[in-house]
């Protein structure tokens, strides 16, 4: 942990990404009782304000509604859905590869023959013709298609990470001492891929993000009236022209969340790789 | 293994993924709620009536006999008729469509791929200087935006303040894409910006290794020009795991590209699939779905043929890759 933080003192982008995501949790925590203003109250005498008229920081849309508010509930939602997913893809993925790469064999190979045909449909297109097809997302479904569509990207990564663990001395004599599978694969090796496995799961943030931000763009993401960054672009794309804000304050949010994360964990995929 | 029998391996993997996928995408559709006969006629209809419906549709035949059906059909050029559209064939507007969406994979892709190449040859090159972390900056940061916010970004620069490029990828009634090249332009820069950090990143590190090898180190010792070393000797070997990242990436482009249509209203199968959706028009989302999944299994067939024909170690049968 001193080396991390030895680390992290070195890399001023780490910092900025870090702050800024953290910047981010704390709007998600405290914003929504700081902002007075409700995300659905349409104000009728502000109907697209520009940025400070009317006491709207940020705004409003062509229904009235505060820019900003919305923008600050929609950090809880993206945020919460984005980690949910990276850690159950990641734990989904850990499993599976795990047993895969562990047993070997005529296993591994069917695994890898199914990971290669479920990879050729993107995860995108994957999660958005289900969400589409089952209507009203929630976060629990959103949670759920989303992780369903990454498990073949982290169970590969984690096959792989468990083969360059699986040969080491520690694991015959695990074996030897007749622990069982499920004790070796989750005991002693898991630990002992925790670089990689950190490295994918904060890289699948980014990714989370990225989709969830898509989903809610294309439609099928959370439904109205809960306020969602992608579902605020394009419900605002048409008066772009005259209220610019409305789409460019939630674009900015999403890019500089994305950005944020990405930055975090190259410097996390760093630390881990010179470690090992 | 010799590049034959590799050509044969892969193009049985093709085939065999392609009717995994079909099933997959048959049965997925299958058992999401709703039904067909139902949807056509509207709440309103009398019992009989969506019996007769289903009757004549075949709609009560086994389901592997309706897969066969279905998938029969998309092999001889079939793609079925849309629901929502009464009865319209798809094929009547899906060619068009994935026309105008490989036009614009194709000017996002000569964007892109030289782009990408060159910047991250520079980076590579000067490795730790300013230049490389500019760009690897650049790379990292657009590398996990969303297609839809660097296309809204310049929306703002381009259509609402220089008013350069329209706003909406509309094509005018009456007239082909041909004559309103001007419409691929933002949604092919939207691409653009996210396939650069892949690419570049990938070719920075590439050349990056390379650069260290000995040979490299060889040809510079012996006085040869830089401009020589790195263009003749050393890209030959670092484009190699470029090609397969940009290859690879074919589907995830086609993934980008439901998203930019939509941001631009882009007349292409992203957004026939993203409507075929919203209306659960059902045949037609198979067709689209089969159609991308089909995209991604060829370029990866591509890509990988590339790849052997370009390695000598596979071309000319030394052992296995």
């Amino acid at each position: 942990m001193n080396i991390f933080l030895l680390q992290l003192k070195k890399s001023p982008r780490a910092i900025i990404g870090l702050s800024v995501l953290l910047l981010w949790v704390f709007i998600a925590f405290a914003g929504p009782s700081m902002t007075t203003r409700s995300y659905t109250h349409m104000d009728m005498e502000y109907q697209m304000a520009a940025p400070g008229e009317g006491g709207h920081t940020l705004g409003t849309d062509a229904l009235g509604r505060d820019v900003l508010s919305r923008i600050v509930y929609g950090s809880r939602s993206i945020l919460t859905i984005a980690l949910m997913t990276s850690l159950f893809s990641s734990i989904a993925g850990i499993i599976i590869g795990f047993t895969a790469g562990y047993f070997g064999g005529l296993v591994d190979t069917i695994f890898l023959r199914i990971m290669d045909i479920l990879m050729a449909i993107p995860p995108l297109v994957l999660a958005m013709v289900i969400l589409g097809i089952l209507g009203n997302s929630t976060i629990l479904s959103l949670t759920i298609i989303v992780s369903i569509a990454y498990t073949p990207a982290t169970a590969r990564v984690a096959r792989g990470a468990l083969l360059t663990c699986a040969s080491n001395e520690y694991v015959d004599a695990a074996r030897i001492r007749g622990e069982s599978h499920f004790y070796i694969m989750f005991i002693e090796i898991l630990p002992n891929t925790i670089g990689p496995v950190l490295v994918e799961i904060t890289a699948r943030f980014a990714y989370s993000i990225m989709m969830i931000a898509s989903l809610g763009f294309l439609g099928v993401g959370l439904q109205p009236p809960t306020p969602d960054w992608g579902m605020m672009v394009i419900e605002n794309k048409s008066i772009i022209r005259t209220a610019p804000w409305t789409v460019l304050y939630p674009s900015l949010s999403i890019a500089s969340l994305v950005i944020a994360i990405s930055l975090f964990s190259d410097f996390i995929s760093k630390v881990m790789i010179h470690e090992e | 293994m010799d590049f034959l029998e590799r050509f044969l391996k892969r193009l049985g993997f093709m085939v065999l993924t392609m009717v995994a996928m079909s099933m997959l995408i048959f049965f997925l559709v299958e058992i999401m709620p709703g039904d067909v006969a139902q949807t056509i006629l509207g709440q309103a209809a009398t019992e009989e009536s969506v019996a007769a419906l289903r009757e004549s549709m075949g709609l009560d035949d086994p389901i592997h006999v309706r897969y066969l059906r279905w998938a029969g059909g998309f092999v001889q050029g079939d793609l079925g008729q849309s629901i929502y559209m009464r009865g319209v064939e798809i094929s009547s507007i899906f060619w068009r469509r994935v026309g105008h969406s490989m036009l614009l994979a194709f000017t996002a892709f000569i964007f892109y791929v030289p782009v990408s190449i060159l910047m991250g040859i520079l980076a590579g090159v000067k490795a730790g200087k300013t230049a490389d972390s500019v760009i690897s900056f650049v790379g990292l940061a657009t590398m996990a935006l969303p297609e839809f916010v660097s296309g809204i970004i310049l929306i703002t620069i381009f259509s609402v303040y220089l008013e350069i490029f329209p706003i909406a990828s509309l094509i005018p009634i009456g007239q082909t894409i041909w004559g309103n090249l001007n419409i691929l332009v933002l949604p092919a820069l939207s691409i653009t910006i996210v396939m650069f950090g892949y690419v570049s990143r990938m070719q920075r590190s590439s050349m990056i290794g390379v650069m260290s090898s000995d040979y490299i180190r060889a040809a510079t010792l012996k006085g040869m020009p830089r401009r020589y070393v790195i263009f003749r000797h050393a890209l030959k070997n670092a484009l190699l795991p470029t090609i397969t990242i940009i290859g690879m990436n074919m589907g995830w482009l086609f993934g980008g590209l439901i998203v930019v249509e939509t941001l631009f209203g882009f007349p292409g199968l992203g957004s026939l699939t993203l409507s075929a959706i919203k209306t659960r028009d059902i045949p037609l989302i198979e067709a689209c779905v089969l159609f991308i999944t089909f995209i991604f299994v060829f370029s990866t067939f591509i890509t990988d043929m590339a790849y052997a024909f370009l390695n000598p170690k596979i071309r000319f049968k030394q052992g296995e890759v």
